[in-house]
């Protein structure tokens, strides 16, 4: 029978660790080379020790190689040509003269692109716009040169003509049944939710008081420190590797597959240590096109975003149109609330399914509601795209729920503390799609809080003017 | 084609290359010194933060012309083979850095305020860093940090604080 593992005390007081005191440390190299090899079947107490991150000591040296940090013999420079206009027909595009230039290798066009569209979802996203521009950000070329400079230049020898077509820029005009449609045949409306609890209009009319508020979001975007990068490479049996900032790249790898036409057998992809994410380097950006820029030279082809491409050319956080009607009993207490969303889904889908869904399912804040009507609507707009950000919707509403929470209590002259406490989640409440929550300690984060910043109650200063 | 000759992290280098490089292109493509990293091209997100001449500067802002005569000190400049820089140490210790990519940029700051003034306040820290733009972590592990290795650098324990 094996020996138990030997259990080491815990120390009382954990030990400072020696580079905290200005002593002269040991030497990180050590020649011949001399490795600490743990004593066999040893358990530690991991609970309470201090933990390292494992990259901070590459991160603090500079050492850590992120994709842009990445050269391969014989590589060539990509750069994409942006559209810069929000909507319209492209009539044609004459890359000969970028082609001539000196130092420019090759030229693609959304023409060769095998499979010209993919998404997370909807699969509504050229790689390359081909006869339609969706919005000012979309790629219409790309350029494979020997430097970027080069690369850069020979964008403006790239000719796209253009036959405008007026922008919808509004998501409520969007939302209109009557415009016309952005990504015709398809609907405007790309994305619906409703959510029906209880009778809102019975909760409306039994209520003493019925406020309206109306709110709006803007467009954010991630600004990762790393700028998105890309290498593609193919080997001689036809596999395609790609290293990339890319964060799913399971779900790369079939975009790849698809809009390439080969199967996924023979696509690999290579994350490495990304410079920030956020959920704006969730789906491929240039992948395809770099592919094909790397089959067409033969040579490995990197592309890297300038910081304007981030913000044009990259997905970015919804901005929502948040209207919220509530009625409540003159103590604050909320018998009926509705909700209408308007989500703007900028130029593709991306990720706007699962930011509607979460944005709708958490419209109606962590309180007890009994009577709900939340309505939401993701609309196309010929804008950046929007996709993953941070919260997929959730701190949008929280900024509607909580504005509206705290317009009520003024109103009344109730303390925005105490009209929380009366409405907030408890251990076993139900969620707007009556799931039973568990582990609910809003109220007694509500109060540690209070009490840590102080919080007396309103006094004087916060009597509202009353209803 | 520009011919420039520097003191890079102590050793004299050479360099032939077009006369609008950036001291930022200089560095990672020419010498493979790819600690300063390339986050704006514009001089905004200090990314690129090495030390000229004794004063911190956004390399995608100097062409190498400037730099042709002077002393350059970039992240990998500053461990020895034997022994990380406190700034290193402590910041490995504290955590404060997350996906990294600022980090270089921000202790190349660092390291020159703690040049030029050892015993900064957390203000004088925070000014020191206004232009490292951090996307992760919200800046206070490192100030922690600064402030742990400016400790050690005067021979001074770091005194037990919340991450310490």
């Amino acid at each position: 029978m094996a020996d138990k593992p030997k259990v080491v005390d815990k120390p009382d007081v954990l030990q400072r660790p020696d580079i905290l005191k200005p002593q002269a440390p040991a030497p990180l190299v050590t020649f011949p080379v001399e490795v600490v090899v743990p004593e066999g079947r040893q358990q530690t107490p991991a609970v309470g020790q201090r933990a390292s991150r494992a990259d901070g000591r590459l991160h603090g040296l500079g050492q850590t190689k992120y994709i842009d940090d990445m050269y391969f013999p014989n590589m060539l420079f990509a750069k994409i040509k942006r559209a810069g206009i929000a909507s319209a027909l492209i009539k044609s595009i004459d890359t000969k003269e970028a082609e001539a230039m000196p130092g420019v290798i090759a030229v693609i066009t959304g023409r060769d692109i095998p499979c010209n569209s993919f998404g997370p979802s909807l699969k509504d996203q050229p790689v390359l716009a081909d006869t339609r521009v969706f919005h000012a950000g979309d790629g219409v070329a790309a350029v494979a040169a020997v430097s970027e400079q080069i690369a850069t230049e020979a964008l403006e020898k790239i000719k796209v003509v253009y036959e405008p077509l007026t922008p919808v820029l509004d998501p409520l005009e969007s939302l209109k049944l009557e415009t016309p449609g952005i990504h015709a045949p398809s609907a405007n409306i790309y994305g619906h939710k409703i959510i029906k609890k209880g009778d809102v209009e019975k909760a409306f009319a039994e209520s003493d008081h019925i406020f309206e508020g109306s709110f709006r979001t803007q467009m954010v975007e991630h600004v990762p420190l790393e700028p998105y990068a890309c290498i593609a490479q193919w080997d001689a049996n036809g596999r395609v590797t790609i290293y990339s900032t890319l964060g799913r790249i399971t779900l790369g790898r079939a975009d790849v597959g698809r809009t390439l036409g080969i199967p996924m057998s023979r696509v690999r992809i290579v994350a490495t240590v990304v410079g920030g994410n956020f959920g704006g380097k969730n789906e491929i950006r240039a992948e395809p096109a770099l592919a094909l820029l790397s089959k067409k030279t033969g040579r490995p082809v990197k592309c890297v975003y300038t910081r304007v491409e981030e913000f044009t050319s990259s997905t970015t956080r919804h901005p929502l149109i948040m209207d919220y009607k509530t009625g409540v009993t003159k103590q604050g207490k909320i018998l009926g609330r509705k909700i209408r969303l308007v989500l703007d889904g900028g130029a593709y889908c991306s990720w706007s399914e699962t930011t509607l869904g979460k944005a709708c399912i958490l419209s109606a804040g962590p309180y007890n509601i009994e009577n709900l009507h939340a309505e939401a609507f993701v609309v196309y707009t010929n804008k950046t795209m929007t996709g993953a950000m941070r919260g997929f919707g959730a701190p949008q509403v929280c900024f509607a729920y909580e504005s509206h929470m705290d317009e009520i209590a003024h109103t009344l002259g109730i303390d925005p503390l105490e009209i929380r406490l009366l409405n907030a989640f408890d251990e076993g409440s139900l969620s707007p799609t009556s799931q039973k929550l568990h582990s609910v300690v809003v109220k007694e984060s509500l109060l540690r809080a209070a009490k840590l910043f102080g919080w007396n109650g309103l006094g004087d200063a916060g009597k509202g003017n009353g209803a | 084609m520009e011919n420039v000759t520097l003191k890079l992290n102590g050793e004299t280098r050479s360099a032939s290359v077009p006369p609008e490089t950036t001291l930022l292109r200089l560095l990672r493509d020419q010498f493979n010194l790819t600690g300063a990293k390339l986050g704006c091209d514009v001089g905004d997100c200090g990314a690129c933060t090495v030390i000229v001449d004794g004063k911190p500067v956004n390399s995608c802002l100097m062409l190498v012309g400037q730099v042709d005569g002077r002393e350059i000190l970039t992240i990998e400049g500053l461990a020895t083979a034997d022994h990380l820089h406190p700034l290193q140490k402590l910041f490995e210790h504290f955590g404060s850095l997350q996906c990294g990519f600022c980090g270089p940029g921000v202790i190349m700051s660092a390291k020159a305020l703690l040049d030029e003034n050892p015993d900064p306040s957390t203000q004088e820290i925070r000014d020191a860093l206004g232009g490292n733009l951090c996307r992760c972590t919200g800046y206070t592990k490192m100030i922690e940090a600064i402030k742990g290795a400016s400790c050690i650098l005067r021979g001074e324990e770091v005194p037990a604080g919340k991450s310490a």
